[in-house]
């Protein structure tokens, strides 16, 4: 299907210099998985993409076995977190939006993800010059 | 007697029909078979696939019944078509970056200021993050409009937040509840903080040479023991008094000068005291 409701406004898009997705998982097969989805997607999308894999971590507990007594019997559970990052570099607004989108709303059940988003923006207009000089005018010319 | 089922149900039951995998050509549409994230179907994926331990000489269970293969989220529904296709609708919505600005050092001239955002995705009871409404704001100080002065006050305000090797101020806000909120806070922050350091209060005026974070030449004890050094010998060679504007004028004042405000700046090295030593001697006319 295609929309027909393609709205373009006047107001300037945002810029972003670089979004970076930390995507974690339990299993490093659906990792792939979702990593050759959006390294697919970015490159159909005409947006640069670089994929890299921090080390895993691995949160381990020691419990008794037994509901009452027994302490030299227990029982220990590991939670193991793999990570992939990956790093899109200069991104309009609309399409950081559009990309985002599509890879969120096709997340896997049981996978967390992490946006970090650097935008860029100009000076504002009230840090271009310092306002005491224009203060004191004012009041120069107030008193004549 | 009581039966499992009864008779009259087992008659009526339908006879299971044969998995629609048979039915299925080679060249079909895969994305009209699985068009969204859909539970795995043994009888609609026609992939002889097995997952399970094996029991002792064993092969991993067959995909009928199997529910390893329910659990773990499956791609199905994206296919390297589908991805194509999908993105072939959304390609009208995106636009493309400015191709003006290529490099890093143009985005930087025309965009000085950096503000980082997070956002967070994961299952759970509540889809808010209370980590999510953090605002970083990063500029440089060298593409703000301040003077000697202003930036020196604006690096003694700010404090631990400046970062020198790089020349970069960092404002971290997360007082307010909304992101929106941190944003406009922090260029509030920004604009004051540039403001106040163009101000010179009155008790700034009374600021003594011990206050100074650098060595000033001007006034300084070096200056006043090179001119009376320098002077006298003028004096007896020429016999006339001399002008300190002349005598700090010539090359090898400069030179003495260089090398004196960076010993006192920079820390002593032998390559400086070297230095320190030739200008001397260059200056009293020894070497």
């Amino acid at each position: 299907f295609f929309c027909l409701f393609i709205t373009v406004s006047d107001e300037p898009d945002t810029l972003y210099k670089r979004l970076s997705i930390l995507v974690k998982a339990h299993d490093k097969a659906v990792l792939d998985s979702y990593e050759f989805f959006a390294v697919l997607a970015a490159k159909e999308l005409g947006i640069s993409i670089k994929v890299h894999e921090p080390p895993r971590k691995i949160e381990r507990l020691t419990l008794l076995k037994s509901v009452h007594i027994f302490k030299k019997h227990r029982v220990q559970y590991e939670m193991r977190t793999l990570y992939r990052c990956l790093e899109v570099k200069r991104l309009t607004g609309c399409t950081a939006n559009v990309y985002l989108e599509y890879i969120q709303r096709n997340l896997p059940e049981g996978v967390a993800m992490e946006v970090t988003k650097t935008q860029l923006q100009p000076l504002p207009e009230h840090i271009r010059e310092p306002i005491w000089e224009k203060e004191v005018k004012d009041k120069e010319e107030s008193k004549a | 007697a009581t039966e499992r089922t009864p008779r009259n149900e087992r008659q009526m039951r339908r006879k299971a029909l044969p998995p629609r995998t048979e039915k299925m050509a080679v060249d079909q549409d895969w994305a009209s078979v699985y068009p969204v994230a859909a539970p795995f179907k043994p009888s609609a994926v026609p992939l002889p696939v097995r997952m399970g331990y094996p029991v002792k000489k064993g092969v991993p269970l067959a995909k009928e019944g199997n529910l390893e293969l329910l659990k773990i989220p499956n791609f199905l529904h994206l296919t390297p078509v589908a991805i194509k296709r999908h993105c072939e609708a959304l390609k009208d919505f995106c636009t493309e970056w400015p191709a003006a600005l290529d490099s890093d050092e143009k985005c930087e001239k025309h965009f000085p200021i950096e503000i980082d955002t997070a956002d967070y995705i994961s299952s759970g009871p509540s889809v808010r993050n209370p980590k999510a409404r953090v605002v970083t704001l990063r500029v440089k100080l060298s593409s703000l409009n301040l003077d000697d002065h202003a930036k020196k006050k604006l690096i003694k305000l700010v404090g631990e937040r400046y970062c020198k090797a790089t020349d970069e101020l960092t404002l971290r806000t997360d007082r307010c509840p909304l992101r929106r909120q941190n944003y406009d806070y922090a260029v509030y922050l920004l604009t004051v903080l540039f403001h106040e350091s163009w101000k010179t209060e009155d008790w700034e005026k009374s600021k003594t040479r011990a206050d100074m974070d650098e060595h000033v030449w001007e006034n300084s004890s070096s200056e006043k023991n090179l001119l009376r050094t320098l002077g006298r010998i003028w004096a007896t060679e020429e016999g006339t008094e001399a002008s300190p504007g002349h005598l700090l004028g010539t090359e090898e004042a400069a030179q003495y000068r260089e090398c004196v405000m960076h010993l006192k700046n920079q820390g002593e090295d032998d390559a400086a005291l070297a230095r320190y030593k030739d200008a001397v001697k260059r200056l009293l006319h020894v070497a």
